[in-house]
């Protein structure tokens, strides 16, 4: 068990490194289904090896949620945009080498965790949870809403295989009502979206600046 | 019983207003205000009386500090609901889009305040967010959607930082106590919590100070603050800043209990200490020289959640009772504030400060309203703020925070004195054609909810009406003082 959630769990963390480095949005969300395509693997074997078949529905519908329907949602907010949001040979070699850095960070954070955890998944820990602060770094640093949003998205990719491997998946009430509320936010993100490209044709965060003091 | 009124009466109000329009979306509105109001009464009555009160195998509970949030909330929906059947408040004519999200945001907010279960309690607190996204994006200009994306955008981040937490806590209490059911429950992890590791709740409890800290306000993730709250139509202002903050806090209190039974109350109170003197220094720099009525008062409520948090940092009966006696008086001063400043803002048309002149004289009972809520929030007697501040910053000296205690009575004074400013500039003056235009007639509809929430600051603030002194010892109880 231990061996097939570490690799799992390490998948999905090069998968997330990788979404750092690259900067054209096809690719990004390209990454964005593998990384969710991981975990909800992570969740069926989690639910195989430890007899939760309740996790086995739970992995169904994750992978629906951020391996289709978000994804699909994502594609229509960034229709017509192009396809980098930076000029090429402009480098994401110090973002890469931050987001290395936050990996290393995770280990120090996390440590009052695994050290209580007798858990078999509990070496995974610290991987997960590197994958939610460096989808919290594509989130700030941003420079367009939609990197924002896939940033967002990431993190939150990253919380679940958190506490997947920590509990082993929580109530099922309470993942209920956050796969709702993801499924909500994407959706009023998108209408946002929408609407600022219609008032400021970019989406651009730079352009959001009516706001100060 | 009560419990699943209370949480119907919303939610059924927000079903059937997306169908209504006109006379019978008005007088729906109405009914559903009274529900809730009625049915949040009786939930406070019933926990005066039995304790708690419970429904749904346990799933919703009600203890001391719950009431009061109901209470709170029940009051405040009825004040941000009453302006807008006044005809205040810029809803008229898209009722179907405006009613509908109002009674949804409330029902998020009474959810989060009565469920035991602190994975619903999450669930509920990010609803919050999701109802009210669009109704501070409800005058659809480009100020207003930048402040719907930023609002989204930075609770939704801080709210997922408290799910962190959230399943932290949850991996603490399953590893002793075995993955029950009802592990979440915040009943069942008072009852185990002395035995779970304390490093591990302490790292939980960053997360979740951080996480519900932004729905609060608290600085420095309090940056979607004053753009929502100003930008949102008066009501929804009122609403958010009135009890959506205490809200957030509420949240944080839950799992400072389990918190305190684990690793030793030093923790909670320093990080709380410490959050609420950088919202209060952030609130004093900007309220030094304001120039916007709305961002002003949004910015005094990131000054009075972090007075709350400094309370709560505080500790000792004082300092917990002050804090809980604090939000009330502040959702009270702050809801009265708020609605009054979007009648302010329709007839002279602006939110400038400095375009404001001769306020009394032109709009007698607005601007008096404003005047002496004003003066309440400022913390003078006879008002509740002027006791519940003193009990705060009394509970600092007494509790050995004197230095603490201090700076947060100096940063509350600059913040008074930069208000003061405001206020008089806006209510002298000669008010010119402006002043002229914004002549208001006077309606009971307009005047007496007004009346009715200043009248309660008094009585909070000179003559406690029976009850609430052992009510507030009780959620201080709950809080475990």
């Amino acid at each position: 068990m231990t061996a097939t959630t570490n690799l799992l769990v390490f998948f999905g963390l090069v998968v997330t490194l990788l979404l750092v480095w690259r900067q054209s949005w096809p690719a990004r969300v390209r990454l964005f289904v593998a990384q969710s395509i991981l975990l909800a693997l992570l969740a069926a074997a989690i639910g195989w090896l430890a007899g939760k078949p309740a996790l086995l529905v739970v992995a169904l519908v994750f992978l629906g949620l951020k391996a289709w329907i978000i994804p699909r949602i994502l594609w229509r907010m960034a229709a017509g945009t192009p396809l980098r949001a930076l000029p090429p040979g402009h480098s994401s070699g110090v973002a890469l080498l931050l987001a290395g850095g936050l990996v290393v960070a995770a280990y120090v954070i996390i440590l009052p965790i695994t050290a209580t955890a007798t858990l078999p998944t509990a070496d995974a820990i610290p991987l997960a949870f590197a994958m939610s602060l460096i989808g919290l770094f594509v989130c700030v640093t941003g420079r367009d809403v939609l990197g924002q949003v896939l940033g967002f998205l990431v993190f939150e990719n990253g919380i679940f295989g958190l506490a997947l491997l920590a509990t082993y998946g929580l109530p099922g009430l309470v993942e209920a009502g956050v796969f709702l509320d993801v499924l909500v936010i994407v959706l009023l993100m998108e209408g946002v979206v929408m609407q600022i490209r219609r008032e400021h044709d970019s989406i651009d965060v730079d352009r959001l600046r009516e706001l100060r003091g | 019983m009560s419990l699943i009124v209370l949480l119907l009466a919303p939610l059924a109000g927000a079903a059937l207003l997306g169908r209504a329009t006109g006379a019978a979306a008005r007088t729906l509105h109405a009914a559903a205000l009274a529900a809730t109001l009625g049915a949040a009464a009786a939930v406070v009555v019933g926990v005066a009386g039995a304790g708690t009160v419970t429904a749904l195998d346990g799933l919703l509970r009600a203890d001391a500090l719950s009431a009061w949030m109901v209470g709170l909330i029940g009051i405040v929906a009825a004040l941000a609901g009453a302006e807008t059947l006044a005809g205040f408040g810029g809803a008229a004519g898209e009722s179907r889009r405006f009613y509908p999200l109002f009674h949804l945001f409330v029902f998020t907010m009474l959810l989060a305040v009565t469920t035991d279960d602190l994975g619903l309690m999450w669930v509920a607190v990010e609803g919050t967010t999701l109802a009210s996204v669009f109704l501070v994006n409800f005058h659809r200009t480009r100020a207003s959607l930048e402040a719907a994306y930023k609002y989204l955008l930075i609770c939704s981040v801080g709210i997922a930082l408290a799910f962190v937490g959230t399943v932290f806590i949850y991996f603490a209490d399953a590893q002793r106590i075995g993955a029950e059911t009802h592990a979440l429950r915040w009943t069942t992890l008072v009852r185990w919590a002395p035995q779970l590791p304390p490093a591990v709740v302490e790292l939980a409890f960053v997360f979740l100070l951080v996480g519900y800290g932004t729905k609060a306000g608290l600085a420095p993730m309090h940056t979607w603050l004053p753009d929502a709250h100003s930008e949102a139509p008066a009501p929804v202002s009122a609403l958010m800043s009135g009890v959506l903050l205490s809200v957030g806090i509420y949240a944080v209190l839950r799992f400072k209990t389990v918190v305190d039974l684990a690793a030793g109350p030093g923790f909670t109170r320093r990080l709380l200490v410490l959050f609420g003197l950088s919202s209060m220094a952030v609130a004093a720099a900007f309220l030094w020289a304001p120039t916007n009525f709305k961002r002003m008062l949004a910015y005094s409520s990131v000054e009075h959640l972090g007075l709350v948090s400094l309370g709560l940092g505080f500790g000792g009966l004082w300092g917990v009772t002050g804090a809980a006696l604090h939000l009330g008086n502040h959702a009270l001063a702050k809801s009265v504030l708020f609605v009054l400043s979007g009648r302010i803002r329709d007839a002279y048309g602006t939110v400038e400060i400095p375009s404001v002149r001769g306020l009394l004289a032109a709009m007698p009972v607005t601007g008096r309203g404003f005047v002496v809520a004003l003066l309440a929030l400022l913390g003078l007697p006879p008002f509740g703020l002027f006791i519940s501040e003193l009990m705060i910053l009394g509970a600092g000296f007494q509790e050995g925070w004197g230095p603490a205690a201090a700076l947060g009575l100096v940063l509350l004074l600059v913040a008074f004195g930069g208000l003061l400013r405001a206020l008089h500039s806006m209510a002298y003056g000669a008010g010119g054609s402006a002043a002229a235009a914004a002549r208001e007639t006077l309606t009971w509809k307009g005047a007496a909810p007004i009346a009715i929430a200043l009248s309660l600051l008094v009585l909070t603030g000179t003559a406690w009406p029976p009850g609430l002194a052992s009510a507030l010892e009780r959620v201080a109880a709950v809080m475990g003082g």
